[in-house]
């Protein structure tokens, strides 16, 4: 009887794994995955040739070339393969239901990313297609103070409640230059330009912001300690949601991510910064940021750029692809972002640009879409690299990411394959066939409206028995059914 | 006179002519420009197999020769390719270079002219040769490009059913006269489109449209068109064997003549399988010559395509699917797709600030499947025979512009750079405005603390 | 000649009164209230909704409430006796979520950017701020608008229908829905419940240039609007009992109004349709910790656990999402969509099974007949059908907090009734007689425009046996 039921349980073990990942990618029964015999890219360890690494609980358990396998892991063979840390997109407004922007009003703090997340967004699939398992869900663009920010994890097939990156601190846009001004586009007829229009009034938004936050904090912090000494009859302050992620980051709780693009704009911002006692975090585009590489180093903020775009608006024309490189050589953290659903596809390639702008190392260049942007959002203790310890997001490719060849092969977030290229391959017929199917269905069910909606040929007209009239029923007043009396 | 005498005399006549010589150098080194030997080098002419280590020798804007047993002529620029290779310069088909310069700020785009009929508009009358989108492109190694009123890109609109003629251009010159390869080598043609939903400017939002309506406005655009063909027709009879004196010149008629003739392709933009298909009948129909730009959804109408022996000039291949439920690397392995199927295709970049993704698009393709010697030929060669240059360009041959790029390795590579660039035979510099930018802002000293 | 009138001292009165009555009730909306308050039906199936199905029972209505319901009762001389053989008693059916009543929303001119948009700004103001308290008029109560010339009241009457929650539209918050019964001599007497719940709609009215103009600033506006009612809350007594230590406090209906609901456990209806807005209600429920219900549940199928472990009630929106009628034939339609468009009328059956209390509600479905048949429709995707009966009688009046008065055949409720000739999703079932409040509709299967020959012929005793008053079940 024992023995039966531990051959049972080994065949369970050995099988049932197997067949689970048949079917789809984000269920799995083994907490044990084994990936073998790949390049591994460890970005703070160098990189290990013929190497594997073991994954328990959703947590890197070992790295190394003499890694093995426990009983009942899954293993993953990577021969030929290259594995690196799954990428994190420092900026992207994928999965946001509705629209990314609150952009009526000038200071738009009060609305967070986090209320609207939508874990249905095939975009959160298309990026996982492109190896990237961690992204910071900005707010868009529209307004000097924008909306609270999240970091989520690419949690394909979870709802909601389970994307977000436990721990990570939460944030907020701030957006400077032409886009909050609104420079480029003028409201309808009869409707008035939105405050402000200037970069000099952009700063005086936000600077007139956190002087009511202050003062909304002072409120509360006077209410609050007159409440401890045992005051009574005190009136509490209103809560206001549009001044409490100030009040957040004014005590170092939520970081400021700032999308800006002119030298002289981001200077303004680390100068606002500081009379506010607060740090930005990181500036977002930051195209210019290498005409004041050493200010931005500095300050201490991170640079969140794109690798080569350009020219699309008068504040991007000084961009140029050197950018990443030369912030770099300066000091700043520097990482490479999309913003954008396609090119979060193909990270990899955009920071490999950076060896041929401005020289950038192998691993550095990595580092843009690994090390870097986990650092810059406070989570590089979690993600960021291949370290025995750190969550298992891991991008499998089928050779060096860094060449403009290497295709995505599977990513893993926490020890689980949520994209699996062959896997998508194979399944693509079958669901060809569900929907031919439902649409055959939905074909035949109009069919038969459209036949049952013609008119009679013999209208259901009952003979005037089942005619109740008022005078009728005078007659018939009082009768009594059977049963009755 | 003595021996004495004769000797200084002797000297003095020596230096005499050697600073007569000397005093002709300038000429030398006129000849000197146009003439240059790239020596050592792997090249890949794409009329062949590549040459392991050969010589190409570039004459008055001419290739003059390419081989292995050829002497570097003399008095020519010598360039010791030792470790690079060289090929032939890549081709961007679609694009608005010289037509836009920063995409918000509409005095520099020239892009979309006003109107829904503009056959007679031609790009490369807009093209500002002093761009900076020029230098910064051809530094990649695009050394000719297209331009196309109205096609819409990363950062404007399309605009216009008949949007004007896409013009082919080197990328290098003082003016458009010196950079012009034929400014009228295809007639851009938007093929309207039923549009169910279209964003309403006036509320910022989409606005539902019932489809009978939509189908509507798209018949009517389409007997549009079709009525433009027809009048150039009978324009082009009353052209040529009509009697003078009735004769009316029309602008827009004229430069259609060569459409219905036959002899000027359309460019058709159209990404969804109903759009190709219909756009494909209507060309059919009218008896003109396509080529099918974007082509999102090529995939599904290959047959058609084959059939009629379309050539496709596809958008990027870096893009999303069209539809959610279409596979997520069908834009990626659509070029090999076509390949397989037999149809002739290109890159391009519908792009002026993204052209210079133009090798990448054709690498990430090639990671998805179409072969290497492809999507070279994809990026360098199809796009001349597409547009009837291949007289001229795409290959390193005897004969034919000496367009050319020599690199660090494989130019569809990330990390590949560009060592030197040939354009129209001259040696161009890679300097441009980005390069300019990184190495003033690498120069700027510490600031004051 | 059978005589069946048995009131003979007062048959003059009431021949007299009835007929007043009965041609009012063939041309107007209310009941007659002119006849005798008492009714009994007799020898009919009942489906209590509260017990088992009495197979031959009577019910006997008096002043409103159903006096007394069982299978051997006595039946007060006073009653109107409807001969129910062949009949099946239930109990009126409720929509949870209609307009019938209201009168219609008028764009606001200048910045209208689409059919209901309200503004509780005076019109062409562009709220700035959540103060500005944009989409916002929660003191609007629909008992105070209803119009009973609504043309409505009577279809759905006519169908079996005796409640409905009318629930106002524009806005965010667009005003309290009130619980109607559908029948009345004045407005006020259809008013069942009037401030029966809150709804708010996560619908961005700002179209970009107001207030809010996304779902997230929508929501945070809503949320802004708790904050400031639970400040309201707490501050208001504090003030009254210090007006010398503070400024006044400034007066804001909005926070006033949604402070008492708040108070008072009014219901408050969160939008949630497809599984992520049924997910995103259940948390922000949670958050403002309010007694949410949630409206449109059509993905119902998918979170259905979710749902049951927050024990959170479900209005289903009938009107199952199908394609546009106008849309593009080529266009490519999802998987997505197809799913969901397959699946939706599973959603009541899942939620049921799962332990959800649900109700129907008509969604913008323009006649009852379509609502019988998008209701079949869960039934025949694994709604049982006593289930389905529930979610339009008993389950819907306990999520509207009416259970106690409501929704079941039983002693002291409401008389809300209808009657029929067979089972409830039958197409072919026709109903012949509704009570609303005790009042007694005759449903006519024409509208009544008859010659004046027809009557005669049809009231001569010569009609055959089988279709013989006692079958009609006339008792008047």
């Amino acid at each position: 009887m024992k023995v039966r039921l531990l051959l049972a349980l080994i065949l369970f073990v050995t099988f049932a794994p197997l067949g689970l990942r048949a079917q789809g990618y984000s269920t799995q029964t083994s907490n044990a995955i084994l990936i073998q015999n790949a390049t591994i890219l460890t970005i703070t360890h160098g990189n290990i040739e013929h190497g594997s690494i073991l994954i328990r609980d959703g947590k890197i358990a070992a790295v190394g070339t003499e890694v093995k396998a426990s009983d009942g892991a899954t293993v993953i063979d990577a021969q030929g393969q290259y594995v690196m840390p799954g990428i994190i997109d420092c900026h992207s407004h994928i999965a946001v239901d509705g629209s990314v922007n609150e952009g009526s009003i000038s200071v738009s703090s009060m609305a967070n990313i986090a209320d609207v997340l939508n874990p249905d967004d095939i975009s959160i699939y298309d990026d996982l297609s492109g190896g990237v398992t961690t992204a910071n869900i900005l707010h868009g663009s529209a307004n000097p103070i924008g909306g609270q920010t999240i970091v989520i994890k690419l949690r394909w097939g979870k709802p909601a409640s389970e994307l977000p990156f436990q721990g990570a601190l939460p944030g907020i846009k701030f957006a400077l230059g032409e886009n909050p001004k609104r420079s480029n586009f003028s409201p309808p007829p009869g409707v008035e330009p939105r405050y402000p229009a200037t970069r000099m009034g952009v700063e005086e938004t936000i600077r007139e912001a956190f002087i009511e936050a202050r003062e909304y904090k002072k409120q509360w912090d006077d209410y609050n300690r007159k409440k401890a000494a045992g005051d009574q009859n005190l009136l509490p302050p209103r809560r206001n949601e549009k001044l409490e992620p100030l009040v957040e980051v004014m005590e170092g709780k939520r970081y400021v991510h700032a999308h800006s693009y002119r030298a002289d704009e981001i200077l303004m911002l680390i100068r606002v910064a500081n009379e506010f006692g607060f740090k930005v975090r990181t500036f977002q585009h930051v195209l210019e940021g290498y005409k004041i590489a050493d200010e931005i180093a500095a300050s201490g903020a991170g640079g969140s750029t794109f690798s080569d775009w350009w020219a699309y608006k008068m504040e991007a024309f000084d961009a140029i692809p050197y950018n990443a490189a030369l912030m770099t050589e300066r000091g700043v953290v520097v990482s490479v972002n999309s913003d954008d659903a396609e090119e979060a596809r193909h990270l990899n390639q955009e920071a490999a640009k950076s060896m041929k702008y401005g020289g950038l190392s192998a691993n550095d260049a990595l580092k843009l879409v690994t090390l870097n942007p986990a650092i810059q959002l406070g989570i590089d203790n979690r993600v960021g690299s291949i370290e025995v310890g750190k969550d298992a997001d891991l991008a499998i490719f089928n050779r060096d990411p860094l060449s403009v060849y290497a295709v995505v092969q599977k990513t893993l977030i926490d020890g689980q394959v949520y994209f699996d290229r062959e896997k998508d391959i194979a399944a693509r017929p079958a669901l060809e066939k569900e929907k031919q199917d439902l649409l055959a269905k939905e074909k035949k069910a109009s069919e038969e409206k459209k036949a049952s909606e013609k008119p009679d040929a013999n209208p259901e007209k009952k003979p005037d028995q089942k005619k109740k009239h008022p005078q009728n029923s005078e007659d018939n007043a009082g009768a009594v059914a059977e049963g009755g009396r | 006179m003595n021996k004495a005498l004769r000797l200084r005399v002797a000297r003095y006549q020596a230096v005499a002519l050697l600073l007569l010589l000397l005093s002709t150098f300038p000429l030398w080194s006129q000849r000197a420009a146009n003439l240059y030997a790239i020596k050592n080098a792997k090249i890949y002419t794409l009329a062949g197999p590549p040459i392991e280590r050969g010589v190409v020798v570039i004459r008055d804007g001419k290739i003059a020769a390419v081989g292995t047993d050829i002497a570097v002529p003399e008095g020519a620029q010598v360039i010791d390719a030792a470790g690079l290779e060289v090929y032939p310069g890549m081709f961007d088909p679609v694009t608005q270079i010289g037509l836009n310069e920063v995409g918000e700020v509409s005095a520099t785009v020239d892009t979309n002219e006003l109107g829904d009929f503009n056959p007679e508009l031609i790009a490369a009358t807009a093209v500002n040769p002093a761009s900076a989108h020029i230098p910064v492109t051809r530094a990649s190694g695009i050394t000719e490009v297209i331009s196309a009123p109205g096609v819409g890109g990363f950062d404007s609109q399309s605009s216009g059913i008949i949007a004007g003629q896409a013009s082919a251009f080197n990328l290098a010159g003082w003016t458009m006269e010196e950079m012009q390869i034929n400014p009228s080598v295809a007639m851009v043609l938007n093929w309207p489109s039923i549009q169910t939903s279209s964003f309403d400017f006036s509320t910022l939002s989409m606005k539902e449209k019932p489809y009978e309506d939509a189908k509507k406005e798209y018949d009517k655009a389409v007997n549009q068109l079709s009525d433009w063909l027809t009048r150039a027709r009978h324009y082009a009879q009353a052209k040529e064997k009509g009697s003078p004196d009735l004769f009316v010149r029309d602008l827009k008629l004229e430069a259609l003549v060569p459409v219905v003739e036959g002899k000027l392709p359309v460019l058709v933009v159209a990404d969804q399988a109903r759009d190709i298909r219909n756009a494909i009948d209507f060309c059919t129909k009218q008896n003109i010559k396509m080529i099918l730009a974007s082509g999102a959804e090529s995939w599904k109408v290959k047959d058609v395509l084959k059939e009629k022996k379309i050539p496709v000039v596809l958008g990027p291949s870096e893009r999303l699917p069209e539809q959610e439920d279409t596979a997520y690397d069908k834009p990626m392995t659509q070029p090999s797709e076509l390949n397989a199927a037999g149809i002739q295709f290109a890159f391009s970049s519908f792009g002026t600030s993204f052209s210079r993704r133009l090798p990448q698009y054709a690498g990430t393709a090639v990671g998805y499947g179409l072969s290497h010697d492809e999507a070279l030929k994809a990026v360098m060669l199809n796009a001349a025979q597409i547009f009837g240059l291949a007289d001229q360009l795409g290959t390193i041959e005897s004969g034919k512009l000496a367009n050319l790029i020599v690199t660090t390795g494989d130019p569809l590579e990330i990390q590949t750079e560009v060592r030197y660039l040939f354009i129209k035979g001259q040696l161009t510099s890679t300097d441009n405005r980005h390069k300019d930018l990184y190495q003033q802002y690498r120069k700027r000293p510490a600031p004051a603390r | 000649m059978r005589d069946r009138f048995k009131f003979r001292p007062v048959c003059a009165v009431v021949v007299g009164l009835s007929i007043a009555g009965l041609i009012g009730s063939v041309f107007s909306a209310r009941g007659d209230r002119s006849g005798p308050p008492y009714f009994a039906v007799v020898n009919a199936r009942i489906v209590t909704g509260s017990g088992p199905v009495i197979d031959r029972g009577t019910v006997v209505i008096a002043k409103g409430l159903i006096q007394a319901v069982g299978a051997n009762l006595t039946v007060p001389p006073e009653a109107w006796v409807i001969d129910g053989k062949g009949l099946t008693v239930y109990p009126g059916l409720i929509d949870a979520g209609t307009d019938l009543g209201l009168p219609k929303e008028e764009s606001s001119e200048t910045t209208s950017t689409g059919p209901g948009r309200r503004r509780a700004a005076p019109s062409g103001e562009i709220a700035k701020s959540p103060e500005d308290r944009p989409g916002s008029s929660p003191w609007r109560v629909a008992a105070d608008e209803l119009k009973s010339d609504d043309k409505r009241i009577e279809t759905w009457r006519n169908a079996g229908f005796t409640t409905t929650l009318s629930v106002p539209d524009g806005g965010i918050f667009p005003g309290q829905a009130t619980v109607i019964d559908l029948a009345g001599d004045r407005s006020g007497d259809y008013v069942v419940k009037g401030m029966a719940s809150l709804p708010i709609s996560f619908k961005p009215i700002g179209a970009w240039w107001g207030f809010p103009d996304s779902l997230m600033g929508t929501i945070a506006y809503v949320r802004q609007v708790f904050d400031d009612s639970h400040w309201y809350a707490q501050a208001e007594p504090i003030y009254e009992s210090n007006v010398t230590k503070f400024e006044r406090l400034p007066y804001d209906r909005t926070e006033r109004v949604i402070a008492r609901g708040v108070r008072d456990n009014e219901i408050v209806l969160l939008p949630a349709n497809n599984s992520v807005q049924i997910m995103r209600a259940l948390r922000l429920a949670d958050e403002w910790k309010i007694k949410a219900v949630l409206y449109g549940g059509q993905q119902g199928y998918q979170v259905a656990g979710a749902i049951a472990a927050k024990k959170m009630p479900v209005l289903v929106n009938l009107k199952w999402p199908e394609r546009a009628k106008d849309a593009d034939p080529d266009a490519e339609q999802t998987l997505r969509e197809l799913r969901f468009r397959d699946r939706a009328p599973s959603s009541p059956a899942a939620l049921a099974k799962a332990g959800v209390k649900i109700a129907f509600y008509s969604g913008g479905l323009s006649t009852p007949k379509d609502i019988f048949k998008n209701a079949k429709k869960a039934v025949d995707a694994g709604l049982p059908p006593d289930a389905a009966l529930r979610a339009f009688t008993v389950d819907a009046a306990e999520i509207l907090g009416l259970g106690d008065r409501m929704g079941s055949i039983a002693q002291g409720k409401i008389a809300n009734l209808m009657v029929t000739d067979g089972d409830l999703f039958n197409e072919k079932t026709k109903v012949k007689h509704v009570f609303v409040d005790g009042r007694w509709f005759e449903v006519h299967e024409e509208p009544p425009a008859e010659k004046p020959g027809d009557h005669k012929a049809d009231s001569a005793p010569s009609s055959q046996p089988k279709h013989s008053a006692s079958e009609e079940g006339v008792g008047r």
